[in-house]
């Protein structure tokens, strides 16, 4: 666009011209109209920089509270029986599945009787109300003969209504269950043995720490409320500072009133430590007691499904046993005053493994279970989407004949602005249920982590994701493949080529850099997305369990986003659960920054030249 | 006559043939999910939206009475209570589901203000930022700066902007005020008030103006396109007539964009009403069984002038803007979300979005055809 040349300074034209313009701080008003749109235009910057600034003051305090929240973790001595606390922990779930598999190993023997006894016992309630489609189930059991079925209602009808007693055939029938019971016992004694000792082990190591707690959380509390009141004499003082006269002896005097003793921690730990050695023992005994009871686990169990859970737990035992004792040589070696490192902090955000909130224990901010979730919801949508969004792209671009181009494009541009909260509704009426359907066929069991618990899981999330992504992963792709020059084609058509090779030879490798970007766009948009998430990935906070290989993707999940949107409204401000809330929307913020930068670079990096 | 030109069925021709059947496989198969979404939502939804007062009442309360007779009563909480008076012994027993009763209004209003505020306030902003990037521009740092933001804008979450407009309209923005609150963070003393960097609360003006950075770069994206579409000739025809720069802009290149500018806008309005992160923490309300209008003002004395009435109007006007509204993506999110399902809520949600996907897709709609229809209009 040619420039309009400024007159000439100097001739006498210009200077009656320039008398008839008014300027503003030097400015003609060309220049200002031009000033004021390329204000205008620095918007965007202004607003990225913005969201910055206003992200890091609610969030950057966030590490100096949680460092702090973390000392007095240590101080208060919640570090200490955590310590012994989390590997006992394993301890229940492995209990647990030891119970199952007992159960499961005693179940075909007691089945039959316990059957018939709850049966019968059905059918006198059903009897004393009176109530016909109790006595229908009960005629149409499988599990009586006939003479049993007649002898029982004869007593029943027999007996007087008011009567506390049981009919002789009811009372067999308890007998019989309990014969059997008192069999299927004998026959597992050994499992059932390991299984007591197993339990009973952590029991004396359980009485200790439960006692631990209770002095350690009073230690927390008074620390809290010391922290409280300290701040808040603070702001009085620095008020004061400010303030003069007669109001300034008001301020210092109510400041001098708030004061409190700041709770004595070496007095306090000293009843922790104390007990030090006593726990240390009990942790001794309860590994010995494991080991005894692992011993007396080997007996053969003839269920496979028991056996599996049984050598799941024998497994896991050597490793719980190396822990407990690591914990053990922790506990020794813990120390109260021992100042925790500004690194603890960051890396229990970065890598911490729980986010546990609003506890009444201790709460901790990890954020790597929503990373995983966002992570692994983001690549089940992407490895949906590619697929489909490329070759729709390449079949739009390459194949389409006009009329298909007016149908696909706007269709696929119109997903765009499907709302996000409506496929998240769609998510949990129809997909959720479609999957979990599924997933139930038998031919299809094959899928690992098939059949599926939950409905709403991360596949289901990605699903919709993958959806969601399509049009901008489509339409990129497809300005990626108009761009390739007509001489490439034209060139390869000259070679005699047939056109599946010239696309898939010639073009699609010339636009393959517009097309990873347009890729990696999408996952942008994946990775952000808030409502969709929230409503179908299941939100139970924890990493998934990959012990099932892929079959991870059909667990529940909690999300970046997600956590965000459910959270922040019940959190009061300033609190260092906000403050964690903002330090994950700076994560956010940065990944999509960095996302996008990645998607530029690929696209420069390989542009081809124009033609 | 033999056609020369005819496949001769080899190998090599039915393997293009099924690659290119695959191909068409993959888009359409996109077409049909949309497609049937569109029409599983529009069977379920359609029967309760179109029930009477679904779409000119205030959301309520839903209660389910049941009588001994078998008799079932859906009603709202007012009526609630006559029908269990007229039923006496008759009544067997009463379920309440929130939001579920009555109609859509609230959220539709609020959507609607919602949307007002932030096309207003987007569009000038994009429209000004187009200008420049088309018109007055030149290439260099600037530029390249500035374009790498808006393409960084429109890649932030949804979620982000929602944390940053609570940050900083909610929590910080500035009113004017003669009794500046105590969280704000400085405030300017002016004559006869306050200007206090206080926040603007919860309410439609904080929501819109956070919907409005949501939607800013489609905005300047979209009216950059139409602006250079306007083909060269035109401004250098008007520079030649002696026309100053602005005079082009203004006569020249703008009416002629005009048109594909309010086009991708209603792009953008489609894009702002079905937002949902960003307003969860700065405008949308779970509940109110009031429209924004309806505001309990002092009653003016009997002997008020023009002039305090004319104030009353201005106030009542204002306070639609200070006040949070439900809007339709959060209703959405409540029903499905925060409330038990059963069969009643399941068809207040059915009901809900339906109207919700009907509003917004009748708008994409409209631009994506206006679009083509342009296209064909203005070919130069």
């Amino acid at each position: 666009m040619p420039e309009v040349s400024p007159t000439p300074p100097g001739t006498l034209g210009s200077k009656i011209l320039r008398r008839g313009r008014r300027t503003v701080l030097g400015m003609d008003p060309q220049k200002l109209i031009k000033n004021f749109f390329g204000a205008n235009s620095s918007i965007a910057i202004i607003v990225l920089v913005l969201i910055m600034v206003f992200l890091l003051r609610e969030g950057a305090g966030f590490l100096s509270t949680y460092h702090h929240e973390l000392e007095t973790y240590r101080k208060a001595g919640l570090e200490f029986c955590d310590i012994a606390d989390t590997p006992l922990k394993q301890q229940q779930t492995m209990a647990s599945s030891l119970r199952r598999a007992l159960s499961i190993e005693m179940e075909p023997l007691v089945k039959t009787a316990r059957e018939r006894r709850d049966a019968a016992f059905l059918f006198k309630r059903a009897h004393d109300e009176q109530n016909s489609d109790g006595t229908a189930t009960f005629d149409a059991s499988p599990l009586f003969t006939p003479e049993e079925k007649n002898q029982l209602k004869a007593e029943l009808a027999a007996l007087a209504p008011e009567s506390t007693d049981l009919p002789a055939t009811l009372q067999k029938l308890a007998g019989e269950f309990a014969t059997k019971d008192r069999e299927a016992k004998t026959k597992f004694k050994t499992i059932i043995e390991a299984e007591e000792t197993f339990e009973e082990a952590a029991e004396p190591v359980a009485e200790i720490l439960d006692e631990l707690k209770t002095h350690a959380t009073e230690t927390k509390e008074a620390a809290n409320e010391f922290h409280t009141l300290e701040a808040g004499r603070q702001q009085l003082l620095a008020a004061a500072a400010s303030a003069s006269g007669s109001e300034k002896a008001d301020l210092l005097k109510e400041a001098e009133l708030s004061k409190v003793e700041e709770p004595k921690y070496a007095e306090r730990v000293e009843t922790l430590l104390e007990k030090r050695e006593d726990l240390v023992k009990a942790l001794g005994d309860y590994v010995t007691a494991v080991e005894e009871a692992a011993k007396s686990l080997q007996s053969s169990s003839t269920h496979p499904e028991a056996a599996q859970l049984i050598a799941s737990v024998e497994k896991a035992i050597p490793t719980h046993l190396a822990d407990i004792q690591k914990a053990s040589k922790d506990l020794a070696a813990w120390k109260w005053d021992e100042p925790v490192s500004f690194f603890r902090a960051v890396s229990s955000f970065a890598f911490g493994t729980g986010w546990i909130t609003n506890s009444s224990w201790q709460d901790f901010y990890g954020v790597l279970p929503l990373l995983t979730g966002s992570l692994l919801i983001s690549f089940v949508a992407l490895f949906i989407a590619t697929p489909i969004s490329v070759t729709a792209a390449i079949y739009t671009n390459q194949f389409a004949s006009e009329r298909e181009k007016e149908l696909i494009k706007p269709v696929i541009e119109f997903i765009q602005a499907i709302p996000s909260v409506v496929l998240g509704f769609i998510g949990i009426a129809v997909v959720g249920d479609l999957i979990k359907g599924f997933s139930q066929w038998e031919f299809l069991s094959w899928i690992p982590g098939f059949p599926i618990q939950e409905r709403l899981n991360i596949f289901n999330a990605g699903f919709l994701l993958a959806f969601m992504a399509v049009p901008t992963m489509f339409s990129l792709s497809e300005d990626a493949l108009n761009n390739v020059p007509r001489a490439y084609s034209e060139a390869s058509d000259a070679l005699g080529a047939t056109k599946l090779q010239t696309v898939f030879r010639v073009i699609v490798p010339a636009a393959i850099s517009g097309i990873l970007s347009a890729i990696l766009l999408g996952l942008g948009r994946v990775i952000g997305e808030t409502m969709v998430v929230l409503l179908v990935a299941g939100n139970r906070i924890a990493i998934p369990d990959f012990s099932d290989g892929l079959g991870a993707i059909f667990q529940p999940a909690h999300t970046l986003t997600g956590i965000i949107a459910q959270e922040l409204g019940e959190v009061s401000r300033g609190s260092s659960h906000w403050q964690a809330l903002f330090m994950v929307g700076i994560l956010l913020f940065v990944i999509s920054l960095s996302v996008n930068w990645c998607a530029r670079t690929i696209a420069k990096r390989f542009e081809h030249p124009k033609a | 006559m033999n056609n020369p030109f005819a496949g001769d069925n080899s190998s090599i021709q039915r393997r293009e043939t099924l690659a290119r059947w695959l191909l068409r496989l993959g888009s359409y198969v996109v077409v049909a999910l949309t497609v049937s979404i569109f029409l599983f939502i529009t069977v379920k939804g359609l029967p309760h939206a179109l029930k009477p007062g679904f779409l000119t009442e205030l959301t309520s309360t839903l209660h389910v009475i049941e009588s001994n007779d078998g008799q079932v009563f859906k009603t709202n909480p007012v009526e609630a209570d006559v029908i269990k008076k007229q039923l006496g012994d008759n009544f067997r027993s009463e379920k309440t589901i929130s939001y579920s009763g009555g109609g859509i209004l609230g959220p539709i209003v609020g959507t609607a203000l919602l949307v007002i505020v932030s096309v207003t306030v987007a569009l000038f902003l994009g429209v000004c930022c187009a200008i420049y990037l088309s018109e007055y521009a030149k290439k260099g740092k600037f530029l390249e700066t500035v374009r790498l933001a808006i393409l960084n804008l429109a890649g932030v979450p949804s979620v982000v902007f929602g944390l940053f407009g609570l940050g900083a309209f909610v929590l910080t923005a500035p009113v004017l005020t003669d009794a500046p609150a105590d969280r704000a963070i400085f405030v300017i003393p002016l004559f006869f008030t306050n200007l206090s960097f206080q926040g603007w609360d919860t309410c439609v003006l904080s929501g819109g103006f956070t919907l409005a950075f949501v939607i800013l770069p489609v905005i300047i994206t979209a009216s950059e396109q139409c602006l250079q579409a306007v083909p060269q000739g035109f401004r250098e025809t008007s520079m030649a007539l002696g026309a100053t720069r602005w005079q082009t802009i203004w006569r020249s290149v703008l009416p002629f964009a005009t048109p594909g500018i309010l086009t991708s806008t209603i792009l953008g309005i489609a894009r702002a009403a079905g937002e949902t992160a960003p307003i969860m923490f700065t405008a949308a309300l779970a509940f109110k069984d009031k429209l924004p209008w309806q505001k309990d003002l002092p009653p003016l004395p009997a002997d008020a002038g023009m002039f305090a009435h004319w104030e009353q109007s201005v106030q009542r006007f204002l306070g639609v803007f200070t006040e949070s509204v439900q809007a339709l993506p959060y209703h959405i999110y409540t029903l499905a979300a925060k409330i038990p399902q059963n069969e009643y809520s399941e068809q207040a949600q059915y009901g809900s979005v339906f109207v919700f996907l009907i509003l917004v897709a009748s708008l994409a709609a409209t631009s994506i055809w206006l679009r083509i229809h342009l296209r064909k209009k203005y070919k130069w």
